[in-house]
């Protein structure tokens, strides 16, 4: 250990803010730190690993069935496509793939940290602990958008693959094919967001994110069943309102008004904002006490 | 600037952990210098150094440090910087990684928070080793990037939660020095220990914990001689060859005993004066290539310690 001058210069602050000002650069510089630190810390690793292989489960079934001989009936069939692919993402992609690895990302992002013991290297920092919240939620938010829409567009560009290239380049440049795709990108992003979020949240009220999970799952596996009121407390009813292609939910499901997509975007994004305000309050107010964990 | 703005303020503190005393109706003005927190195991050092910085919050009373309430920490910890006792880590990164990261963390800019990092590093004598990821490092290397963690910020207030644990002689003199060195510089340094020998050395103000109650506090000066003639220090010394380490101790006048390890692998010394045995230990490692694992105080009757200090049943009132 060294002598070093004397650490009085510590007392000119050069990140003081200037009264009266808010901090707007040092919290943005303060924002991209947590998600530099948290990608290298949680993403990065072997701890990833299971994340990355869910997200290619379902390319990875387009493309046995893409190359399995005699998959397609018809190679001008475009409809059977159309409908696979709708199938395989409303019910695999967002409802087990994406909401599994929500629960992983975003119920990890604080717990885990817990559990290491090595959340308090965030709170011996000048950081607003709102900050905090939010860059670990854009972090996760990042992460799975872009695991999940590459999954989403691996997984359409997979699904078409079998069939004949002109029949799929009038699908996407003159027929619905690119708006199709652009709906099912902006439902990855709303789904990652939106569970991400629910899954941040409880977070900082149970201590295993394996509860909350499984009571949600159940919630929106039975969505269909519900009379439409409480439809309209389930994340993937304003999910599946948003899906370009229709897909049939058995003879049992009670139908209801989808909400317009506008109602749906707006809800979707005001559960967000309203979950990362109840966890921006529980990170403020949160204790270090890992002798309890 | 008011008369508490320049001191640590603990007015009327009290902490439970649902039935369980934290500490209680504590009150401490802690003023520049090294103030050192003493205390057995479990007696609320920890607690007092969590509740200064924020970690946790009082459950009655009221913390200011230079005046800013800890729940402020995004002013407190401009001037504040804390190495806990948890011997954690975020996964994955290097020595050198995790000071810069942290920096960034704070708001500095890319350029400021890498020659911030490297300065810390080389203050606790880990730039070597910088490259490494933390999880391989020595117990005594992971207590030194803690600290060079809480300094590379260069904060007016230090507060180290039993910094010397782990570290070897030569480590624990070169701490000392830096801390002296940073309290010459104005700095405020709360250090906690449950060792009394091992910090009254270097502090300029002790306050004596017991059972979450502050006991004591103030210049013990005299009171640190007084005690080892009653209670010899006991430190653990895991070598190579203890036996010539023992053979050594006994031509000292301070030693008491030396009592080999049943091992073979260790001795546990006890001294009238710790500075001439670690002086001692010292001499030996570099005069005969004594390798030493690692040392401890093993002070087993820090009990009866408190209980001299503080008049308490068992000891000296």
């Amino acid at each position: 250990m060294s002598a070093a001058a004397p650490l009085a210069a510590a007392r000119q602050d050069p990140l003081r803010p200037e009264p009266g000002k808010l901090p707007w650069r040092t919290w943005r510089r303060q924002l991209l730190a947590v998600v530099r630190l948290e990608l290298r810390k949680s993403f990065l690793g072997r701890r990833a690993v299971g994340l990355y292989l869910l997200a290619l489960a379902p390319p990875l079934i387009l493309a046995l069935r893409a190359l399995k001989p005699g998959g397609v009936s018809d190679p001008n069939d475009l409809g059977e496509a159309t409908q696979i692919f709708a199938g395989i993402f409303q019910g695999f992609i967002v409802r087990l793939v994406i909401f599994l690895a929500c629960v992983f990302i975003f119920g990890g992002l604080v717990r885990r940290e817990v559990l290491d013991r090595s959340l308090h290297f965030y709170f011996l920092t000048p950081l607003r602990r709102e900050l905090l919240a939010l860059g670990k939620y854009m972090t996760g938010l990042l992460v799975a958008a872009v695991l999940f829409a590459g999954s989403t567009l691996a997984s359409f560009a997979f699904a078409y693959l079998p069939y004949s290239g002109g029949s799929v380049e009038r699908y996407l440049l003159h027929g619905p094919g690119l708006a199709q795709l652009g709906s099912y990108l902006l439902v990855t992003l709303l789904a990652c967001g939106g569970y991400g979020a629910v899954f941040f949240a409880a977070a900082f009220f149970v201590r295993s994110p394996a509860l909350p999970a499984l009571a949600m799952f159940g919630w929106e596996s039975i969505h269909f069943l519900l009379p439409p009121l409480l439809k309209q407390l389930s994340v993937i009813h304003y999910l599946q309102s948003l899906c370009p292609v229709p897909i049939s939910e058995g003879p049992f499901a009670l139908l209801s008004d989808a909400p317009s997509r506008w109602v749906a975007i707006g809800g979707l994004l005001a559960l967000i904002v309203a979950l990362l305000v109840v966890s921006a309050f529980r990170i403020r107010r949160m204790e270090i006490a890992y002798e309890g964990e | 600037m008011s008369a508490n703005e320049d001191r640590i303020v603990f007015q009327d503190v009290s902490k439970f952990y649902g039935e369980v005393l934290g500490v209680n109706r504590v009150n401490l003005s802690v003023p520049p210098g090294i103030t050192s927190l003493v205390g057995p195991n479990g007696s609320g050092k920890t607690t007092l150094m969590n509740l200064m910085v924020g970690l946790l919050r009082p459950t009655r009373g009221t913390v200011r440090v230079l005046g800013i309430p800890p729940e402020r920490a995004e002013e407190l910890f401009r001037v504040v910087g804390y190495a806990t006792q948890y011997d954690s880590f975020p996964r994955g990164l290097t020595g050198y990684q995790l000071i810069y990261l942290l920096l960034l963390v704070h708001g500095r800019e890319r350029r400021e928070a890498e020659a911030l990092a490297w300065r810390a590093l080389e203050r606790v004598g880990l730039v070597d080793a910088a490259g490494r990821k933390v999880a391989a490092y020595s117990k005594g290397m992971r207590q030194r990037v803690k600290l060079a963690q809480a300094i590379a910020h260069q904060p007016s207030v230090l507060v180290l939660d039993e910094p010397l644990n782990g570290l070897d002689p030569m480590a624990r003199a070169e701490l000392i020095a830096l801390l002296r060195e940073l309290a010459g510089a104005g700095l405020h340094i709360v250090v906690s220990s449950h060792i009394l020998h091992e910090v009254d050395l270097i502090s300029d103000q002790v306050v004596l914990i017991n059972g979450g109650y502050v006991v004591a506090e103030g210049e013990i000066g005299g009171v640190r001689d007084e005690m080892e003639e009653e209670h010899p220090i006991q430190v653990l010394i895991r070598c190579d060859r203890p036996g010539l380490l023992a053979a050594r101790v006994f031509e000292q006048d301070h030693a008491v005993e030396a009592r080999l390890a049943e091992d073979g692998r260790g001795l546990l010394v006890r001294t009238r004066d710790a500075d001439r045995f670690y002086l001692l230990l010292n001499r030996v490692v570099l005069e005969d290539g004594l390798t030493v694992e690692a040392v401890a105080p093993a002070d087993a009757d820090v009990q009866a310690v408190y209980g001299y200090l503080i008049g308490a049943p068992g000891g000296k009132s």
